[in-house]
């Protein structure tokens, strides 16, 4: 009570301040007076009854001091003295204000937006309730397409009979659909989930219900629950949509709900839906066959469980399948499955290219920091004159370092205002980078998590500045007068200053190094050759097929529409040549499957191969200009019901034919897979060989390929490939006209220009290299900035000693070559330092290099004489300044 | 001359306390008086110790202050202590014989075992 009392009346008196003086001064003017009247009535003359009181009172400026301290905020009243002077003293050098507050501002704002970005996509907890329970599994085998198989239904139901661990595992199969009505028909991503999915995922709706164990089975209506984004894209977040009725396919489809914002994985789905809506997901193949693979598993870890249990039991259960079943695990493919954190797992292709963007953040704010720190110390030598005044007057050490705490953090506040800012704008880059390789992108915000990770940085930056500002010693009154004179801060300082420049430029090499290492990864990436002739193709993938009508009949009504549409695009003015097949040029297909040779036994151990089927109409390779290398193309005549025949890519005939001719020999699909499908295990006679395509990603592996005619097997997947005499994209709106004539209702997405799919596959190594870039080529302005600071401010302290030697004879050229050496020996310091830094560095990132090696000579040659240049720049102009020195003047200052 | 003392931490607001409890309203000047005499002058008061005590208890609301004529036709600042000031005065003044109690007791033996 009497402390909150005290409290307040403090409160007023600080905003009383003036008229309370006043009153004091009369309180203690009357005190005085009284005091000399009475000394005057005990007899004393009256000047020394004066100065008796005088003597008694102690100090009446010092009097007011104290009560002054008794009656506000002391503290508060005098740093928002500190304030105001901070402010004044930073008007007067607009210079360096402007430097310090634009150094920092970048600094900050590169940090701030890469750590809301890494926060969003790594650090963030999952929206999932208990989402650091949730484990992704993970089945694998060696060789290409065998990072993710999935798992089948069996193994699904022996993991969760068999792993105690797991409280709970929700199944869900990636599968699609095209989503008819309400505008124009789409194709959409769905995962088909088990009733129980929901709950282990622990998400909740946020309008309706979610699928239950009810829903699970044969008998019940198919239901759908709508992802959150979805919901908003296509339906305008309608809060009407729950019970309407949406047609998928041929099918008939209640929407029961929309789920809370979450992110999916392995890829994104735009709704969920009960297995009853696929009869091929609970058909007996699917339920009953331990190698038919298409299923996702996401398991939540029981009370008490932890993940080295569960992945001691996982790998348990493993084992004995292997064991029982060992038709299903060929031994030299390696299965192996993975236990990974849900949230890992989510952020786990984001991972490396985040981390490099951190680090390249977290250099641009080491070189800003080591600049401001520099510009700070020099300040602090050229003030040292005016700290010992104010030391000589009274203030402590500790109210000095108040006070330059207080400067410095108006300094970093102001940077950190300005950093947001950039922050807010530049956040854009990032984040569209990261949307590529994570699904969480979209919980990317400038929060205020990431708010106050900009201000304990800012905080911890004035700190640091605090720190290492020197400052006179308590009742040092001999500097006053040296002070005048003393500019160069003594050898102390200008160590630090000299390491701080070499350690900018290290990093600066460093920062350069990986974003030329980058940039050559992205340029050849562009340069790799497609294995096609011409980027002038138009690609438009038609999906005909209705996963409910799976019959001979509608394949050959289909096969007819796509060849209308191939007929009328072919008539099109531009259009050189129009092929059929199932997958566009340099799209990676998932139908692959294990293949043998005649006549090319595997050797013992060696894992069957694996080649992706595609489909080709004879037009296809001139259409997609994949050149013809061996024997024929396909002809009309290689229609259904005639001779299988097959044409094959390089990489297949040297992998199967390494000595041999291929062509005339047969090969075959084979594994147990193939009864799920309608692609048939004959043997097919080899016809042709084709030259190899980069099909998917252009970083990519080529991979073994088998071409069936169009017209001999079953059109799961369609599209036209279009070759144009001139300008590809122009014939965009004209062909798809042309297709929606055709077939009304049915989605045409994805139509690209092989220019386009090429640079789909460049594009994210393009904004890395751009992004990184940008953080080396602010570094290296930041750096410059430093070195000619550093040294203009050595030139300007040494004014006196370079006109003594001036006069004792040194000319011009002279002077001029001293400083450039104090400069440049700083510079190569640093460029060796850097370049060691920055073969380590690329080591570090050789999983984002392409094409270059980590110790690519010429990007490291070239980021020296780069550096080399600029900072030879950065000494020349402070060296002329040496160089305009007039003796006469330098030595009578 | 009798040896000068630095006014304790805490106890000058005791004796400004028990000075207007026995004198009635005074001035600073009266206080400072009062207690120099009380301590046959081994105490002084300077005003950046006076004044800064007087606010402090007037703060915490022991003490009232208004100005008036003194007694000599001057215009003064005038301190008298309010009723929760007496209880403070009672209640500091009780800590206060219980400590010396303590620190006496606490000096006397050590001093024997000397």
């Amino acid at each position: 009570m009497r402390h909150l009392r005290a409290a307040l009346a403090r409160t007023a008196g600080f905003f009383s301040r003036d008229r309370g003086d006043d009153d004091l001064r009369d309180e203690m003017q009357a005190h005085l007076e009284m005091e000399i009247a009475e000394n005057i009535r005990r007899g004393m003359p009256a000047d020394a009854a004066r100065r008796q009181a005088l003597l008694a009172a102690g100090g009446l400026t010092q009097a007011v001091e104290a009560v002054r301290d008794q009656r506000g905020l002391p503290w508060l009243e005098s740093v928002g003295a500190d304030i105001r002077y901070a402010l004044r003293a930073l008007r007067h050098s607009p210079a360096f204000t402007a430097v310090v507050v634009g150094t920092l501002a970048l600094g900050i704002g590169a940090n701030t937006a890469i750590f809301s970005v890494v926060r969003g996509v790594l650090l963030k907890p999952l929206p999932h309730r208990d989402g650091d329970r949730l484990v992704y599994l993970r089945q694998s085998t060696d060789g290409p397409s065998g990072a993710n198989v999935s798992f089948s239904v069996p193994e699904v139901r022996e993991y969760r009979a068999g792993a105690p661990s797991f409280g709970g595992i929700a199944e869900y199969s990636p599968w699609f659909h095209t989503l008819h009505g309400d505008g124009e028909a789409v194709r959409i991503d769905v995962g088909l989930v088990t009733g129980n999915f929901f709950e282990v995922m622990g998400l909740s709706p946020v309008l309706g219900r979610l699928t239950r164990p009810s829903d699970d089975g044969t008998g019940v209506p198919p239901v759908m629950v709508l992802t959150y984004d979805f919901w908003l894209k296509r339906f305008g977040g309608d809060s009407g949509i729950v019970g309407r009725q949406l047609r998928l396919d041929g099918t008939s489809v209640t929407v029961i709900g929309v789920l809370q914002p979450a992110p999916f994985f392995p890829n994104r789905v735009d709704a969920l839906l009960n297995m009853v809506v696929s009869p091929h997901h609970l058909s007996a193949q699917m339920v009953g066959a331990r190698v038919h693979r298409m299923t996702e598993m996401v398991a939540r870890l029981a009370p008490g469980a932890t993940l080295e249990q569960a992945r001691r039991e996982v790998a348990a259960i493993h084992a004995r399948m292997r064991q029982d079943h060992k038709d299903a695990y060929e031994p030299a493919s390696n299965y192996r499955v993975a236990v990974i954190p849900f949230k890992d797992a989510l952020g786990e292709r984001a991972r490396l290219t985040l981390l490099l963007l951190v680090a390249a953040a977290a250099f641009v704010m080491v070189i800003s920091a080591a600049n401001v720190t520099n510009l700070t110390l020099m300040r602090g030598i050229r003030r040292e004159h005016e700290l010992a005044i104010r030391a000589a007057l009274g203030a402590g050490v500790r109210r000095l370092r108040r006070l330059l705490l207080v400067e410095n953090l108006v300094l970093t506040v102001m940077g950190a205002g300005l950093g947001i800012i950039i922050a807010i704008e530049g956040v854009q880059l990032p984040t569209s980078l990261a949307a590529r390789y994570s699904p969480r992108a979209n919980e990317i915000r400038l929060d205020s998590v990431a708010l106050a990770f900009t201000l304990a940085l800012s905080v911890g930056i004035a700190l640091l500045l605090s720190l290492v500002a020197p400052l006179p010693r308590e009742g040092t009154l001999g500097s006053i007068s040296a002070g005048v004179r003393r500019m160069t801060g003594g050898m102390r300082k200008q160590r630090l200053q000299r390491a701080l420049v070499v350690a900018q430029v290290a990093v600066s090499v460093v920062l350069l190094a990986g974003a030329g290492l980058l940039t050559r990864t992205m340029m050849q990436l562009a340069d790799v050759n497609t294995g096609l002739r011409t980027e002038e193709v138009l690609t438009i993938p038609v999906s005909l097929l209705d996963p409910t009508r799976v019959d001979p009949a509608t394949d050959a009504t289909n096969k007819e529409l796509y060849d209308r549409m191939r007929r009328e695009i072919r008539a099109l003015p531009g259009v050189i040549e129009v092929g059929l097949g199932s997958t566009m040029p340099l799209m990676r297909t998932a139908l692959a499957f294990d293949v043998k040779a005649e006549g090319t036994p595997l050797a013992v151990g060696e894992p069957i191969p694996h080649a992706d089927l595609r489909t080709a109409s004879p037009e296809y390779f001139r259409a997609a200009g994949i050149p013809l290398l061996k024997g024929r193309e396909f002809s009309t005549t290689d229609r259904a019901g005639s001779g299988r025949v097959v044409i094959i890519n390089r990489r297949f005939a040297d992998k199967l034919f390494p000595n041999g001719e291929p062509l005339g020999k047969r090969v075959a699909f084979t594994g147990e897979i193939l009864q799920f499908t309608p692609i048939s295990s004959e043997w097919r006679t080899i016809v042709g060989v084709v030259g190899n395509t980069q099909d998917g990603g252009l970083d990519a592996e080529p991979r073994l390929v088998v071409f069936a005619p169009f017209a001999q097997e079953f059109a799961i997947l369609g599209g036209l490939v279009i070759r144009a005499d001139s300008d590809a994209s122009a014939l965009v709106a004209p062909a798809t006209r042309i297709v929606r004539q055709i077939v009304p209702g049915v989605p045409i997405e994805n139509v690209m220009t092989i220019a386009q799919i090429k640079d789909q596959s460049v594009s994210p190594r393009r904004l890395n290299a751009a992004l990184v870039s940008s953080f080396g080529i602010l570094a290296v302005v930041i750096a410059a900035v430093g070195i000619a600071g550093v040294l203009a401010f050595s030139v300007s302290a040494r004014t006196n000693e370079i006109g003594i030697r001036m006069s004792l004879g040194a000319d011009r050229g002279r002077v001029q070559r001293m400083i450039l050496m104090e400069g440049g020996v700083l510079l190569a310091m640093g460029l060796a330092l850097g370049i060691a830094g920055a073969l380590l560095a690329a080591r570090v990132i050789r999983g984002l290099l392409f094409g270059v090696a980590p110790h690519d000579p010429a990007t490291f040659i070239g980021v020296a004489v780069m550096i080399g240049a600029i900072g030879m720049v950065a000494c020349w102009i402070p060296a002329l300044r040496a160089a305009r020195i007039d003796p006469a003047i330098a030595m009578r200052a | 001359m009798p040896e000068k003392l630095d006014v304790k931490q805490g106890t000058l607001a005791l004796m400004i306390l028990k000075t207007l409890e026995g004198l009635g309203p005074l001035h600073g000047y009266g206080v400072a008086r009062r207690i120099e005499e009380t301590s046959k002058n081994r105490l002084t008061l300077n005003y950046g110790t006076l004044y800064p005590a007087l606010l402090k208890l007037e703060q915490e609301g022991f003490i009232k202050a208004e100005w008036r004529q003194s007694e000599n036709n001057r215009r003064a600042k005038y301190y008298a202590l309010t009723a929760s000031g007496r209880k403070q005065l009672e209640r500091e003044t009780r800590e206060w014989y219980q400590t010396a109690d303590l620190i006496a007791a606490f000096l006397a033996p050590r001093r024997e075992a000397r």
